[in-house]
């Protein structure tokens, strides 16, 4: 499978200055990250706040260039003046705050901004932002107005609005933190949907483990490291390093772990309330 | 405090006048604006009412929308009758104390009453059966000249349609900020003009932090969609002129014409 995202050494550097633009301090917020993500794979990127997860993400869409080291996203190096519109159109970013990123005043002229942008010419725009909103199931709401959708409908849109620009991979930066466990649902459900069926790279932020469990892969950052890897099932299994980090684990593989140090015999790694019952009964 | 604002006062309906191009209805606007300023005489009124009502009833927006439209300028509007009402001088026809009514008086009173009213209707018209959108984009179009210029015309609409698109947002953000502003003891309330304006600086500060916390979150959504001015663009809902924009063009064209005929006193 070919490689969508190849990040080398990466390390990046915030500088804090004072008003005359002298060096105040330097806050490493990723160190030495090297990691690569296969096209089609889902990928969950987990940390607690201020891990340097969201700037790790924004190196993927040419936000932020690297201090050092190198970020290939497609194979072209995003600190490169001349890549950066391609870079952003094969990663399209999604954001957190759903109301910030919405730019049409209606769904359907929101979701034709991107292709808009990108020269496409008029009856392909309508083919797309058609093709876009089905595929998170946004089709019927096309000519409301953003303001009058829930949170997760409005993600949605933004999701929509991203893959209409026909992205290879879609990074996403905590998109369900600002919404209800019901929109969460809708919008993990819509993305997982777009992983299987378009085969589009997912690349998820966010510090919510339950979101991870259908990860092909999950990177665990502490301190602008990459302190674990693994597939959800040995993440995990670790409960006790997981915790050290700051991080909760998911309710089933919580109580799973509690029951097997009472001396429940069961598996590591449990991940959903179903496989717990299935082990129990 | 903030429900009744309408801005965006679009009235969702299918009209003749609904289908035209933006611009058509810009223009016919502007048509219509400077014929209401050029007629002098009565017959002028007759026709610009005329012209007005079959207009409304064109486009199909019950009256009662324009009326509402009226609300605001309804002060302006006593002012204005009134003080041409007893300022004029001419012919006196009545008159109590220092106060006198003259036939010019009167006479300039109803033409400047009628003219106002036909001014905010003839363009609520307008902003009733065009969206927001649409009409940001004929602007947009109308005043791609000005490039030359180099007034960056693009970017103003752009500006326009997110302003439009964030007010709502912002206006229900202030909602929130002044509840929660009340809920510390801030009194909004307050008496006198000193104390209201004082009152305004806990509500005014955060909705700033805010607004540009938000500007600058969009600003990141919209490069990140590869956003990068108006070169290169392509447009969703490109504007095209059809028959019934001719159509309307001739209409209003004619309609000047009558007005400059009879309204302006020619024939007498």
């Amino acid at each position: 499978m070919s490689k969508i995202v190849e990040i080398k050494k990466l390390l990046f550097d915030y500088i804090r200055r004072d008003e005359e633009g002298n060096v105040e301090g330097i806050t490493t917020a990723v160190d030495n990250v090297s990691l690569t993500i296969s096209q089609g794979d889902f990928v969950a990127i987990l940390g607690h706040n201020g891990s340097g997860k969201s700037t790790l993400a924004k190196h993927l869409n040419a936000i932020l260039y690297p201090t050092e080291g190198t970020v290939l996203v497609d194979g072209k190096d995003t600190s490169e003046e001349d890549n950066i519109w391609e870079v952003r159109q094969a990663a399209s970013m999604v954001f957190q705050n759903p109301d910030n990123q919405i730019i049409g005043q209606i769904v359907e002229e929101d979701v034709g901004f991107g292709p808009e942008n990108l020269g496409v010419p008029t009856p392909m725009i309508w083919e797309r932002v058609e093709k876009a909103l089905k595929a998170v199931n946004m089709y019927q709401f096309r000519s409301k107005s953003p303001n009058r959708l829930s949170g997760g409908q409005k993600q949605r849109v933004s999701i929509a609005g991203v893959l209409a620009m026909q992205p290879k991979c879609i990074v996403l930066d905590e998109p369900t933190a600002m919404l209800d466990p019901s929109g969460r649902e809708e919008v993990i459900e819509a993305i997982r949907e777009l992983n299987k069926k378009e085969n589009i790279t997912i690349i998820l932020i966010t510090h919510n483990m339950e979101e991870t469990i259908y990860a092909d892969k999950i990177y665990v950052m502490d301190e602008g490291k990459i302190a674990m890897e693994g597939t959800p099932r040995e993440i995990f299994s670790e409960v006790e390093k997981l915790k050290s980090l700051r991080l909760n684990v998911p309710q089933a593989t919580m109580l799973a772990y509690e029951l097997k140090k009472a001396g429940v015999p069961l598996p590591d790694g449990i991940l959903t309330k179903e496989e717990l019952i299935c082990h129990l009964s | 405090m903030f429900k009744d604002m309408t801005l965006g006062q679009y009235y969702p309906i299918d009209s003749p006048i609904h289908r035209l191009d933006a611009r058509s209805k810009f223009v016919g606007t502007v048509i219509y604006i400077v014929s209401v300023f050029m007629v002098n005489n009565y017959i002028g009124y007759l026709i610009a009412i005329a012209a007005l009502l079959t207009f409304i009833a064109i486009s199909r927006v019950p009256i009662k929308f324009m009326v509402k439209g009226m609300k605001s300028i309804v002060v302006l509007m006593i002012f204005a009758g009134l003080f041409n009402l007893f300022l004029v001088q001419g012919e006196v026809v009545w008159s109590w104390w220092i106060l006198s009514i003259t036939k010019e008086g009167i006479d300039t009173a109803i033409k400047m009453v009628l003219r106002l009213a036909l001014l905010i209707m003839g363009s609520s018209i307008m902003t009733l059966t065009t969206t927001p959108t649409s009409l940001t984009d004929g602007l947009e179009s109308l005043f791609k000249p000005l490039n030359v210029i180099k007034i960056p015309v693009h970017e103003i609409a752009m500006m326009m349609t997110i302003a439009l698109r964030f007010i709502p947002i912002l206006t229900e953000e202030m909602d929130k900020i002044m509840k929660a502003q009340m809920a510390r003891g801030v009194d909004f309330e307050a008496k006198g003009l000193i104390k209201k304006a004082k009152s305004m600086i806990p509500l005014l500060v955060p909705l700033f932090i805010s607004a540009f916390r938000r500007a600058n979150d969009l600003a990141m959504a919209m490069e990140a969609r590869c956003y990068r001015g108006g070169k290169g663009r392509t447009k969703m809902k490109p504007l095209k002129y059809h028959w019934n924009d001719a159509v309307a063009f001739l209409i209003m064209c004619g309609y000047l014409a009558l007005c400059i005929i009879f309204g302006r006193g020619v024939l007498e």
